[in-house]
This record gives C-alpha cells, sequence and structure tokens, in this order.
C-alpha cells in the first residue's frame, strides 16, 4: 500500500534543512520549515514553502521539544516529518510521537530507531548476532565507582560516549585513570545538554584505527542493501572534519566482509530507509561501533560516487514507494571528498567564531558541490553547532579529488565570522593524507595545536592604517565604511 | 550591510587589489587565497597601541575567549591553583571548553557563577597576578 506525502515538515535547520527542501521541491513537495526564532535569517527559512516558529534558541526548548515539533507540523497540515540529522533525527520517542500523530517520519520505524539506534540495544543485538565489538561496559549502574572500576577492567585508553549521541557530543578519551571522574561527568553534561539524557557508555580506544562506515538502504519491503562505504579517519575532538567515499583502506575481501556484517545488523534491525554502519578498522580487523538510523553528515560523497539522490530515496521509502529492483547494480565510480566548514578560528585552536556572514563566494565548477545553510547577513550564533557548510567534489581518482578540493577551497571566501578553511588545506596537504593511511588519531598527531598563525602577514594592520587614513583613496574607503559613526569613521574624519 | 569592495592598499610596498567588506566593527579583507580580518577600533589605534594592548594581556585575569555559558567552576574565591590546572568549563556551539590556568597563583575573586550567558571578553576570574610559593 502506498502512502502519499504531499507537504513534508522539516525538523531541523541549516544545510541539512536546504538539502532537504531541494529534495522535495524536485518530488513536487511542499515543505514546512520547523524552526527557532534565531533561524528567521537562515536560507533555509527563505527557501522553505512555509515555516512555522517552534520556539526560542535554546535547543531544548524548539529543535529537541518533541510536542512543540509534532503540533507545528500538525497545525501546518504535514503529512510527513523529515528529522534531518542531529537533534531529534535518533530519537525513537519523536519517531513514535509522529507515528501516533499520523505523520510519516521519513527515517526507519520507532522500533528499528530504539533496537538499532540506542547505543546499547544495538551492542546487544550485535553481541546476540555473532558480529564484531569492541570490549566495553554498557550496563544499567551508571555511578562513578561503578564506571571507574569498568574502565580499569577494559584497560586505557577508554572512551566514554553518550548512550543518546552522535556526531562527537558527549564523547571523552581517557588516557589516565585520575582525569577519568572528571571526563565522564563532562561527558554527561555534555549528553545531557545535545540529547535530553546523561546516559553514557564506555568502549575500548584504538590508538590506530581507521574509521570506515556503510551507507546502508532498507526499501519498503525490508530489503536491505548497501551504497557502499565511506571514510572518515580525520577527526578533531571526535567530530568528523573530511569524509571520502570510497575508503583507500579496504582489500576487495573486507570491503565484501564489512559490507555484509553492515547489512546483516541492519536486516536484524528490521531496518528501512537510509541508515550507516559505522566500523573501526585496525590491522586488517574491523570491528562495529554503531548504527545511525538517520541521514548522515557525509552522505553527499555516497551520492557523488554512486549516481543517487539518498534524501529522495528515502522521501519514495516512506511514502512506500521505492523498492530495490532486482536488476539494480550498484557500481561505485571514482572519488569523492567531503570538506566541512565550520565557523571557527583555525589560528586560535578551533575556538567557535560567531558573527554576521558578510560576503560568500563558493567558487563554482565540474563536480564542485557546496550544501550551505547561510547567506550574507544571516548570523551565526553560540547556541547550534558551527558547521556552516559542506564543500564536496568529485574526480576520477582520489589524487585528483584531493587536487581539486585544494583548489577549491582556495577560491572559497567567507567575510564575517572565521572558518577553518585554512585547517582543512592543510590537512588536504599532508603527505599522511594524501598516501590515504591517516587513523583516527590523525588530526591530535600532526594538528594538535591547531595551525600556527606564521603565514599571516603582521605588516598587513598598521599599512592598512597609513595607506586608509593618511594616502589611502577615499573613494574606495567611503564605501567599506559603516553608516553610522564608528572609531573608524571619527579617526578618519578628524584627518 | 556594506557591500565588499575592490580596493588598493600598499603590501611591502606594492600597490595590491584587495576584496574587502567591513562588518560589524569588524574590517575583512582578501589577499590571494587567504582570508583576514582586523578590528577597526584597533587599526585605529594604530600599530603602538596595538602592540601595547597586547603586551598588558595578563595572565591572572580570565577572560571568555568566546561567548557561551558557564556550565562548571571548579574553583573557589583564596583557592591555591598549579599552572594548567582547569579553572571553569565554558559551552558554546554545543561543545564544552576547559579553561586553565596559565600560572601558579591563588583565586582572587570569582565574578560568574553555573548557569550564567557571558560575551566575548567578560572578565570570567581574577587570580591574584603574582605567582604564590
Amino acid at each position: 500500500m502506498m502512502k502519499s506525502i504531499h507537504r513534508v515538515a522539516i525538523a531541523n535547520r541549516g544545510e541539512v534543512a536546504v538539502r532537504i527542501i531541494h529534495a522535495c521541491e524536485e518530488l513536487g513537495l511542499e515543505t514546512v520549515l520547523l524552526h527557532s526564532d534565531a533561524d528567521i535569517n537562515s536560507r533555509a527559512y527563505r527557501l522553505a514553502t512555509k515555516s512555522i516558529c517552534i520556539g526560542p534558541a535554546p535547543t531544548a526548548e524548539s529543535y529537541l521539544n518533541i510536542a512543540a515539533n509534532i503540533d507545528a507540523a500538525l497545525a501546518a497540515g504535514a503529512d510527513a516529518v523529515h528529522p534531518g540529522f542531529g537533534f531529534l533525527s535518533e530519537n525513537a520517542d519523536f519517531a513514535q510521537a509522529c507515528e501516533k500523530a499520523g505523520l510519516i517520519f521519513i527515517g526507519p520505524s520507532s522500533d528499528s530507531i530504539r533496537l538499532l539506534g540506542d547505543k546499547i540495544s544495538f551492542k546487544n543485538l550485535a553481541k546476540n548476532a555473532g558480529l564484531p565489538l569492541l570490549p566495553g561496559y554498557e550496563g544499567d549502574d551508571q555511578t562513578i565507582p561503578t564506571l571507574l572500576t569498568e574502565i580499569e577492567k577494559i584497560g586505557l585508553p577508554v572512551i566514554v560516549k553518550a548512550a543518546a549521541g552522535g556526531g562527537g557530543r558527549g564523547m571523552k578519551l581517557i588516557k589516565v585513570m585520575s582525569e577519568a571522574k572528571d571526563l565522564i561527568e563532562s561527558a554527561k553534561r555534555e549528553s545531557k545538554s545535545a540529547f535530553g539524557s546523561e546516559k553514557i557508555f564506555l568502549e575500548k580506544y584504538l590508538e590506530r584505527a581507521k574509521h570506515i562506515e556503510f551507507q546502508i538502504f532498507g526499501d519498503c519491503t525490508g530489503n536491505v542493501k548497501h551504497y557502499f562505504d565511506r571514510e572518515c579517519s580525520v577527526q578533531r575532538r571526535h567530530q568528523k572534519i573530511i569524509e571520502e567515499a570510497i575508503s583507500p583502506s579496504l582489500t576487495d575481501d573486507l570491503r565484501r566482509q564489512m559490507a555484509e556484517v553492515a547489512c546483516t545488523i541492519a536486516t536484524v534491525g528490521n531496518y528501512r530507509n537510509a541508515g550507516t554502519v559505522e566500523f573501526l578498522l585496525q590491522d586488517g580487523k574491523f570491528y562495529l561501533l554503531e548504527v545511525n538510523t538517520r541521514l548522515q553528515v557525509e552522505h553527499p560523497v555516497t551520492e557523488e560516487v554512486m549516481g543517487v539522490d539518498l534524501v529522495k530515496l528515502q522521501i519514495l521509502t516512506a511514502a512506500e514507494k521505492f523498492v530495490f529492483s532486482s536488476k539494480e547494480i550498484r557500481i561505485p565510480k571514482g572519488h569523492s571528498i567531503e570538506c566541512r566548514v565550520y565557523a571557527e578560528d583555525p589560528y586560535k585552536n578551533g575556538m567557535p567564531s560567531t558573527g554576521k556572514i558578510g560576503m560568500q563566494f563558493w567558487p563554482d565548477g565540474p563536480r564542485r558541490r557546496f550544501e550551505y545553510g547561510f547567506e550574507s547577513g544571516d548570523t551565526i550564533t553560540a547556541h547550534y553547532d558551527p558547521m556552516i557548510a559542506k564543500v564536496i567534489v568529485w574526480d576520477e581518482t582520489r589524487a585528483r579529488a584531493i587536487q581539486k578540493m585544494i583548489h577549491t577551497l582556495n577560491e572559497s571566501i567567507v567575510f564575517g565570522v572565521h572558518t577553518n578553511i585554512p585547517y582543512l588545506i592543510e590537512i588536504l596537504n599532508h603527505a599522511e593524507f594524501q598516501n590515504g593511511t591517516m587513523t583516527t588519531r590523525f588530526i591530535e598527531n600532526y594538528f594538535a595545536d591547531g595551525i600556527t598563525t606564521a603565514t599571516v602577514p603582521k605588516i598587513i594592520p598598521s599599512v592598512l592604517y597609513k595607506k586608509f587614513l593618511v594616502g589611502g583613496r577615499s573613494g574606495s574607503l567611503g564605501g567599506l565604511l559603516p553608516q553610522s559613526p564608528s572609531p573608524w569613521t571619527s579617526a578618519w574624519r578628524g584627518i | 550591510m556594506n557591500p565588499s569592495l575592490n580596493i588598493v592598499v600598499e603590501i611591502d610596498g606594492t600597490e595590491t587589489n584587495v576584496l574587502a567588506q567591513v562588518i560589524d566593527q569588524k574590517f575583512w579583507f582578501r589577499i590571494g587565497n587567504q582570508t583576514f580580518c582586523y578590528d577597526l577600533a584597533e587599526l585605529n589605534m594604530g600599530s603602538s597601541a596595538r602592540k601595547n594592548k597586547s603586551l598588558s594581556k595578563s595572565p591572572h585575569l580570565i577572560v571568555a575567549p568566546m561567548p557561551g555559558k558557564i556550565t562548571k567552576i571548579f574553583v573557589a574565591a583564596a583557592d591555591k591553583i598549579e599552572k594548567a590546572q582547569p579553572l571553569l568549563v565554558m559551552e558554546a556551539m554545543k561543545m564544552e571548553y576547559t579553561l586553565k590556568a596559565e600560572i601558579k597563583t591563588k583565586v582572587d575573586k570569582i565574578n560568574v557563577k553555573v548557569g550564567d550567558q557571558v560575551v566575548l571578553g567578560h572578565l570570567l576570574l581574577e587570580l591574584f597576578p603574582e605567582a604564590i610559593s
């Protein structure tokens, strides 16, 4: 039985909201953006057919508020909800609330999310299916003494993770016992703030592992297939920075084995729609890490090498219109890389940078793709994730894709907030990244203190000062000045 | 908002065309493939004033390096602290940042409490300037 979808509510913001709006429009569907009052200044707000404010800027009162999202979706006459990624995208209660309210949740069923998305239930499921897992602790006893004892049993280093988490939030690495208590408490606080639950679990930390993940997809009959793999070993504070498809690190044999495990766990969890099965790979052995029961930030690299539109497939699957053809052959072609552009100061070790976006230039070209959520005049606030854009390229080989990315980023311009673009370029130029042997420790090993300011021409401000205030061209300077009086204009007038 | 414009500036004695824009009291400009940003007020002070300003940066005054929320304070007034000891935790953009002491000293005053929203540059803690043995 096919369900019909006419109007899709988007319970998200930023570039992913824009991505979903585009997919909906191309399928002839209307969109309703469910946004906080801080996000009236955003590209998604301007693009959506309709928009409803669901609350104030703090996420707990808007993007994480299930009742507010459901009420707004119903009030807007939406028949489906796309949760994007982050926020409520992996929240089984939200999926269930949608189901109860008669809204089609564009994603897996709430039962599948509970089985696979809950990191602890997932571990039990994988264990029972005989699939490879890392040593760890996921018990209900969350008291500090128990957790400390378990850390000693597993053996340092140990990673603390949010049970409800993802995207690096609430994740802390414990290297010495003396820091364990503080790090556990910090992880609990971050988890509470980002996901509304302070439950955590422990896992053995591998010191030279690669992060490999498989894009899986369950069609509306429950047939699960995969769209090959991505590698996301370049991570800082457990947050991915650069992703690529397909991984440069897998032999055909490993790829086949891991794909089989990925499809098995998804099938066991009755998976429908898009999902990602994450693995760690070290010394030719792989371990299941978790299943992300949602669209992934890095889905575009898979789309580029596979020639699919995963967001459209998600919507069609939710409408029970997508079934894998028995004749379909899925073969990856070429290589794709994604860089996440964060609003942060690369010369101050990634400190968040907020402010009003000024000029923004994304240099178009063959197989260069830009996913961004904000335009000139929009404000980047401290309330949300610092990712303001994603740059994705495709080329025939990995080496050419790296060169294309470097050139694309070199030409990209953002005024108004600092971005990590110079940082990304240094990573792309690093020998270990270029030869594809990087592990999840790559950033820690080579970019622990960010990048240095050595290349900043320190002479510039005084030269600008003299040139503008003494010998400058007033004609061109005039247009740059704010309309209201400022220290700059008063100094200028004073001459 | 003021538009971005191409202007001519002098860099190392050479006239160079740069793309520039003034946004909220900051001067953003582009040289080659790099983007730079300077504070208009700082530019007005001139290079000597800027030099003094950077010299006066004091390790005993702990200011907010970014706008955000105070989520944890590890120290109390009169506490003895070691170099690199965590003082407090701030949260911005959903990530936690721990501010640590740069000197071995004692805590003088605490100007914030857990839950406070602070702006960039807010004076959070005051330590005694001299190292205490």
